[in-house]
């Protein structure tokens, strides 16, 4: 194999595969990242065995062929090379050494047989559709703040990626949470979703899959099966295996009958809780809110370090109530919102708070209380 | 080869009454396990016989002699066949079996002896004449008259010699001389007022002393003091606080050694009811309980605890040997024992064991060079001297310790020593227990001052202790906060066991974790702490089940919860390698003499050691 490449492209295709690889592994070879020259593109191909990532680009290939070297290394060499320079790549499969040439700059690294690289098998995809990049990103960006990090209910560990029934119409919808809050996202139902099985996608790959959607205009190939799930772009593609369990009924801790309606300015109320949490010492940073006609005050009051209090002016019609909340909770939701006011709404100290963004329903996030 | 067959071989069974002689050995089997069960059966009977000096005297490990012999109330010379019946004892009148003052009561220790052994019993009562009686395998001599003062002398020989099996399965005589001794030295803490004396007779004559303790006199509780130095060394009492508690008439006494003082087994843990030497599962259980917070893993308290309390509350009548008591109320025993030994731990504040200090100084004496250690004066060996000599003098020599370069590197390795000079305002700190901030050396040990010696303090271990302290002291306060669950996590359970937990649901509730009954077989967890984060509630509930079960108590959710306060306080404190201004040091100090467990950090180590004057001066073979 010999191939000529643009340092830019290079550093582009090589940092999309090497983000899935583990920095420590048991088996050498997933280390590594296989590179295959065919035709004018080469691909770079990386898996930690769950995850794999193949990223294509566009090279002068002089000898067709293929090899695996370790993808750190790669990476970094292609990080430190100037700008622009052109990078000659040529394996020597019978000494095991992969030659790195730019400029006056040398390097030969040992490669691994590329027999050896383990290649996921390829699944029979139940459902293929298309979906464009921000509406994946939103899904994803603002459900995953919500997944479990708790290793004994694995199957909170990822996103539920599933068709959902909205009012009046089906969704394509994802839910996370870790049993004290809940995200639930909604999109419109692309074409040929309609069958798709619901699926969890770990967090890991929720991570690998922000890195294909930078791109606004990215057509985005999504397709799904009871094991796996694949998304594709021109470049990259994704495949992961999905978690094998039951994601809990989420529809049944969704509070339907909150009656009591805050309404405050998300970024405002963000910075309150921030600034009131500052006092709160240990790590479960309990705050207070206390509420009344058109009034909010955000409280924590820790004996030994002081107390700290914040007024804010809020439409709230109902009777008193007082309420806490873990401040990293509040100010995670509050985060998610980002073009109206934020709605609270409140059934008693105890019971789940929905919140969402004003009246749009499409993205609704439930919190528990603290008993403070 | 004949497999061994658990089945009646007659055709057809007959149903037959045993003799008297296999009744006795049987009941013997129970009681007398070795020759240590013989010597406690029979230093009892002394004891409840009222005497004020007992001596043993044993030989060949006890299997050829056990002879106890005590100056008690005594026997009339009729009362000594009915002795040596069996259900036949003076010490109850079995009206009413909860309440029994006396270590025996089942009245079957002598015939079982009997049946073991050759058993002599020669007894003269106040005002009668003295007897003696010989029991041999169930067959029992006429009684003979004999002359002695008031008391009694019992005297076993030939033990199992018509159980050639138990023989068999005895240990070595010198495991067997200890088991003897363990047993009396235990006998002998809690009757201090009683004088004991062990004697190895095995080469014949007089015999060798191998454990004396003479009657103490003075209060209970001084008394006691003396006999414990007398047993376990003077090491242990200068080592130990005095607990001392009592709550619905059940009282706690004893001594606890402070937790820089652990051992690496439970060796040194006596536990007493009512004077009787006990090794129960609650009460070892809820000693380790009390120290929980102090010591790491594999490390045990040492202590001797006193209970006493009405016989009424407690059966002793559990087990033949009577090493293991039941109490009506076990849980509030337990409370009594956990909250008794911390308040007195909490009361010894700063206090580190001398035996650190010692450990230390043992360390730096330098061992004598060549030969046996036969006689040792407190002057360092030649050697030493030599080598010393050496690292004084000067120039780059051999003896030079690292560290120190050659001139030209000199300003680079100075040694990081910093020494303070003695702030004015720290008039009289001197006095005090920690003394005052000299020095801090490798910026992390302080050199404190006191009047009588050197205080050197480890401060990152110290402070740790200290913001853990306090932030247990905040939870205290402040309470655990909750965190509600979206979806209640069902734990499924035996039955049994979601009611034991449910059971402790408000105790659980204080500490965070929220339980309700669901259904039979299962439990739903509504609130985890909050400190806990993400916690695996299911995984919460089984293992303080499992605790429930082995202890009757759970400490699982206070320890996770002191194990996270603990690492916040590792991060919070002042690390190794921090220059610290002589303020900071003397306050330091000022702080730690008034936390109570300062004296070790959240490992048990130590976080000061102490050294006497007269110790240094040692060291310098001044004394």
């Amino acid at each position: 194999m010999k191939i000529n490449i643009e340092r830019g492209a290079l550093l582009k295709a090589v940092s999309g595969a090497q983000s899935v690889v583990e920095r420590r592994n048991t088996i050498p070879i997933l280390a590594n990242v296989l590179i295959e020259a065919e035709g004018e593109t080469v691909s770079f191909r990386a898996t930690d065995l769950d995850i794999e990532v193949i990223d294509r680009t566009v090279a002068q290939v002089e000898r067709a062929g293929a090899t695996t070297v370790s993808a750190v290394m790669l990476h970094d060499i292609a990080r430190k090379l100037p700008d622009g320079a052109l990078v000659s790549l040529t394996d020597d499969s019978a000494a095991g050494r992969l030659t790195v040439e730019a400029g006056r700059a040398n390097f030969s690294l040992a490669t691994l047989p590329k027999e050896d690289f383990p290649i996921m098998a390829s699944s029979e995809y139940s459902a293929n559709f298309p979906a464009s990049a921000p509406v994946l990103r939103r899904l994803f960006d603002k459900s995953k703040f919500a997944i479990s990090t708790e290793e004994t209910r694995y199957y909170l560990n990822g996103v539920y990626l599933h068709v959902g029934e909205a009012e009046d119409d089906q969704v394509l919808r994802c839910v996370a949470t870790d049993g004290h809050r809940l995200a639930r996202i909604d999109a419109p139902l692309p074409e040929g979703a309609a069958g798709m099985p619901g699926v969890i996608v770990p967090r890991k790959t929720v991570g690998e899959l922000r890195k294909l959607l930078e791109d606004d205009d990215t057509a985005v190939a999504v397709s799904v099966s009871e094991t796996k799930v694949r998304f594709a772009t021109p470049d990259i593609t994704l495949t992961s295996k999905v978690i094998d369990g039951t994601f809990p009924d989420y529809d049944r801790v969704i509070p339907t009958g909150n009656s009591r309606k805050l309404e405050v300015d998300a970024a405002e109320f963000a910075r309150a809780v921030d600034r009131v949490a500052t006092v709160a010492s240990d790590s479960s940073r309990a705050v207070r809110m206390a509420l009344e006609e058109d009034r909010l005050v955000l409280s924590v009051n820790a004996p030994d370090v002081g107390t700290a209090e914040e007024e804010l002016a809020v439409a709230y019609g109902d009777e008193k109530l007082e309420i806490g909340f873990n401040a990293k909770y509040l100010l995670e939701i509050a985060a998610q919102v980002d073009r109206e006011n934020a709605v609270f709404l409140f059934n008693s100290s105890s019971d789940p708070t929905l919140m969402r963004e004003g009246g749009d329903a499409s993205a609704v996030y439930v919190v528990m209380p603290m008993r403070v | 080869m004949p497999a061994t067959t658990h089945k009646i071989t007659d055709h057809p069974p007959v149903i037959r009454q045993l003799d008297e002689a296999a009744i006795n050995r049987i009941a013997a089997g129970e009681v007398v396990e070795r020759p240590a069960s013989v010597v406690k059966e029979l230093v009892e009977n002394a004891i409840d016989a009222g005497a004020t000096r007992i001596d043993i005297a044993y030989a060949d490990g006890g299997k050829t002699l056990i002879r106890v012999t005590d100056n008690g109330c005594g026997m009339r010379p009729d009362d000594l066949p009915l002795a040596l019946s069996r259900h036949a004892t003076s010490k109850i009148d079995g009206a009413d079996l909860l309440d029994i003052r006396t270590f025996g009561f089942r009245g079957e220790a002598l015939p079982s002896l009997g049946a073991v052994g050759r058993l002599t019993l020669t007894s003269r009562a106040g005002g009668a004449e003295g007897a003696t009686i010989t029991l041999s395998g169930s067959r029992t001599e006429p009684v003979r008259p004999a002359a002695l003062n008031t008391g009694t002398v019992a005297e076993l020989r030939d033990l199992f010699h018509a159980t050639p099996a138990r023989l068999k399965f005895m240990r070595t005589d010198r495991a067997e001389a200890q088991a003897i001794t363990d047993t009396v030295k235990r006998l002998a803490m809690a009757e201090p007022f009683i004088a004991f004396s062990l004697c190895d007779v095995s080469g014949g004559g007089a015999g060798r002393e191998t454990f004396r303790a003479d009657a103490e006199t003075g209060d209970l509780f001084a008394a006691t003091g003396g006999r414990l130095r007398r047993v376990l060394g003077a090491d242990f009492i200068e080592n130990a606080v005095r607990v001392e508690a009592e709550r619905d008439g059940i009282s706690l006494t004893g001594h606890a050694a402070l937790p820089t003082y652990s051992r690496g087994s439970a060796v040194q843990q006596f536990l007493f009811v009512n004077g009787r030497p006990v090794r129960d599962k609650l009460l070892v259980g809820a000693l380790r309980a009390a120290y929980a917070d102090f010591l790491s893993r594999g490390r045990h308290p040492a202590a001797a605890l006193f209970i006493t309390c009405d016989p009424r509350r407690v059966d002793a009548n559990v087990h033949p040997a009577k090493t293991e008591v039941r109490f009506r109320d076990p849980g509030m025993v337990r409370g009594l024992i956990v909250s008794g030994l911390r308040h007195a731990l909490a009361g010894a504040g700063h206090r580190a064991s001398t035996t650190v200090a010692d450990g230390m100084l043992g360390a730096m004496r330098p061992e004598p060079v060549g030969g046996a250690q036969v006689y040792r004066m407190n002057r360092p060996g030649a050697q030493s001297v030599r080598d010393s000599y050496a690292a004084q003098a000067p120039g780059v020599g051999a003896g030079m310790p690292p560290g120190i370069a050659p001139d030209g590197f000199a300003e680079a390795s100075v040694p990081s020593a910093r020494i303070e000079p003695p702030p004015p305002a720290e008039d009289g700190a001197d006095a005090l227990p920690l003394g005052a901030a000299r020095a801090q050396v490798h910026e992390n040990y302080i050199i404190a001052q006191t009047i009588d010696g050197v205080v050197i303090v480890d401060q990152h271990a110290a402070h740790e202790r200290l913001v853990y302290e306090r932030l247990k002291r905040q939870m205290a306060e402040n309470g655990v906060r909750a965190q509600a669950l979206l979806v209640p996590e069902i734990v499924d359970l035996p039955e049994g066991e979601a009611e034991r937990i449910l059971a402790r649901a408000e105790d659980l509730a204080c500490l965070g974790l929220v339980v309700e009954p669901f259904g039979p077989g299962a439990v739903a967890v509504r609130e985890t702490p909050a400190l806990l984060g993400q916690a695996d509630a299911a995984g919460l509930v089984r293992d303080i089940l499992d605790e429930l079960a082995g202890a009757g108590e759970s400490g699982t959710l206070q320890s996770r919860l002191d194990a996270i306060l603990s690492r916040m306080a590792c991060h919070g404190s002042v690390r190794a390698g921090r220059r610290m201004q002589a303020e900071e040091m003397n306050a330091l100090l000022r702080e730690m003499e008034a936390t109570p467990h300062s004296g070790q950090c959240n490992h048990g180590r130590p976080t000061h050691v102490e050294l006497k004057l007269k110790d240094i001066e040692r060291l310098f073979g001044r004394a």
